[in-house]
């Protein structure tokens, strides 16, 4: 059995052998047309950010390129186009032009497993209005939101310049801090699901919006994946990779013309598709109320509203709140965003099993976070005293706190 | 489902991300102008010219945060099939994961005891050590005689 199915994935990697004429068909026409929607909405997301963080800074935004500047996206990348493709003398030329590869590419795929409508029949063949459906399928977006580090960290790190080393580096350790609140909070409800596929996670909240998880989950996981993938995205206010007052442009400083525009792409592709994900896990995604007129086109239009919404929170956010500091940002991932979605996760799935079970965690919760403030307090007094031996001269005779080692007696 | 059938959208997505990005970039260099000159390759500095070395060496806590991760990136990926089956393990399953989670906890615990995740410069704790004469009113210069008026 192993070596036939060795041979035929050696033939065939893809098992796409199986497949009837119209499968590929469907496929190829689901992929051309999840490409340009992802194109399409990443050019009205741009314009969309840019008018209404216009509106709220009383300003008119653009409003030159076709009817209410909507073309305004289409002229910028234009534009880049033509604009000289410089190559840093100092940076190391194989990664530095890899690297918006890494940075697009996971941005492109996270959308196939976002269910964006129902089941529809055509001519006979049932078809999900989904690029793929993979049994994984939140396990993929997690993956690739993990790849999408790479993107930042090789840009940064290969350009051979000080600013965008600095924002890579910083922009790495964001991710991946934030990845594991991420991570936390997709286990919460994959446990309410009983499946990792997009459509079973769908599914399980079907029928009622009371049934969607960010009710029946408490607000709490939505609240924490929402700041987190805010976080992951290297939006506002945790940009602190590209802060503009600090590092010039960040991780892609030395980047110019059409690879800047890969990054910018990617970053935009990434602010619509995790808006959509957020819909998917935590609003029924395409649920919602339906008639019987055309019924297909309603979970549709139900999905792009509500990820429309949370497209014009994460504006209205940037617009609203300032950049954090790195100390806040670190301090709000792991010690309190971390701690809380493990506790979470644990309440629930005691309430899964039994009330009693669920308020024995919430109570076992308390106890877990009165010793972690504790050790937030250790971990303080240990640094004053630290910088109090330091300030004396001495410093030998204190144990140096693991993070602080080169700011001993300094 | 359960075969590799439902990833082939996938990778059809991704060879076509690829061909944008590449085509993309045979765009750009057939279209853009290419004069380098020194000024324009050097390192961005906001103006100045670059005189040290590019820094090898960056601060410790970002390889501290990367090997934390680590601890619960692993957490979690365990997590995953243990959700799945969470109805069918029953009790079990939930004793099992408030053991794992507290083993977790616990290394968590100490580790911020340690200051393993502090960040920002240590704070000073030097003593205030202002002279007792001065108080508000020795130090807001009043311009104006009445107490009443602003200046």
């Amino acid at each position: 059995m192993i070596p036939t199915s060795f041979a035929a994935a050696i033939s065939d990697p893809l098992f796409a052998k199986g497949f009837g004429l119209a499968v590929l068909i469907t496929i190829l026409v689901k992929v051309v047309v999840a490409f340009a929607v992802l194109m399409v909405s990443v050019m009205l997301m741009i314009w969309f950010e840019r008018k209404v963080i216009s509106d709220m800074q009383n300003r008119i935004g653009p409003n030159r390129a076709g009817p209410f500047g909507l073309l305004q996206t289409l002229a910028d990348g234009t534009k880049l186009f033509f604009k000289e493709d410089l190559l840093p003398e100092r940076a190391d030329r194989l990664v530095f032009r890899l690297a918006p590869y890494f940075s697009v590419i996971p941005a492109f795929l996270i959308f196939t497993v976002v269910p964006v409508g129902g089941v529809v029949t055509i001519a006979g063949h049932v078809v999900e209005l989904q690029v793929a459906d993979p049994p994984i399928g939140i396990l993929v977006v997690l993956a690739l939101s993990s790849l999408a580090v790479y993107g930042t960290m090789l840009a940064g790190w290969s350009s051979g310049s000080k600013y965008p080393l600095l924002g890579s580096v910083r922009a790495s350790a964001q991710m991946i801090s934030y990845e594991a609140v991420l991570g936390l909070t997709v286990v919460v409800v994959v446990l309410e699901a009983h499946g990792l596929s997009t459509r079973a996670i769908v599914d399980s909240q079907a029928s009622a919006f009371w049934h969607w998880n960010v009710i029946r989950l408490g607000v709490i996981p939505f609240v924490l994946f929402f700041i987190a993938s805010t976080a992951e995205l290297n939006r506002p206010p945790f940009d602190l990779s590209e802060g503009e007052s600090e590092l010039g442009g960040g991780y892609h400083t030395e980047y110019s013309s059409i690879r800047f525009a890969l990054f910018f792409l990617a970053e935009f592709m990434n602010t619509v598709t995790m808006s959509a994900v957020v819909v998917t896990l935590f609003f029924g995604g395409p649920d919602g109320p339906g008639f019987h007129v055309v019924r297909w086109l309603w979970p549709i239009l139900w999905f792009a509203g509500k990820t429309v919404v949370f497209c014009y929170i994460q504006v209205w956010i940037r617009a609203a709140l300032p950049r954090l500091r790195y100390d806040q940002l670190m301090d709000l991932g792991w010690k309190r965003l971390i701690p809380l979605a493990l506790a979470w996760l644990l309440i629930v799935a005691g309430f899964v099993w039994s009330l009693a079970w669920g308020f024995a965690i919430i109570g076992g919760c308390i106890v877990a976070g009165l010793m972690l403030a504790q050790s937030m307090k250790v971990a303080r007094l240990r640094r004053d005293e630290l910088s109090l031996a330091g300030e004396r001269g001495e410093g030998g005779d204190v144990v140096p706190a693991l993070g602080s080692a080169e700011r001993v007696g300094g | 489902m359960g075969s590799l059938d439902s990833y082939l959208p996938i990778f059809v997505l991704f060879v076509l991300g690829v061909a944008f990005a590449a085509l993309s970039l045979v765009a750009s260099r057939l279209l853009a102008p290419k004069r380098p000159t020194y000024a324009k390759e050097a390192p961005y500095e906001s103006g100045i010219i670059p005189t040290h070395e590019l820094p090898q060496r960056f601060p410790v806590r970002f390889y501290l945060v990367a090997m934390i991760f680590v601890i619960f990136d692993i957490e979690v990926i365990f997590l995953f099939p243990w959700a799945v089956v969470y109805d069918q393990l029953g009790r079990f399953g939930l004793i099992e994961i408030i053991v794992f989670a507290a083993a977790v906890f616990f290394s968590f615990i100490y580790l911020i005891a340690n200051g393993a995740l502090d960040w920002g410069p240590v704070k000073r704790v030097r003593p205030v050590s202002a002279p007792t004469s001065r108080t508000s009113s020795s130090t807001v210069r009043r311009v104006s005689g009445s107490d009443g008026e602003a200046a």
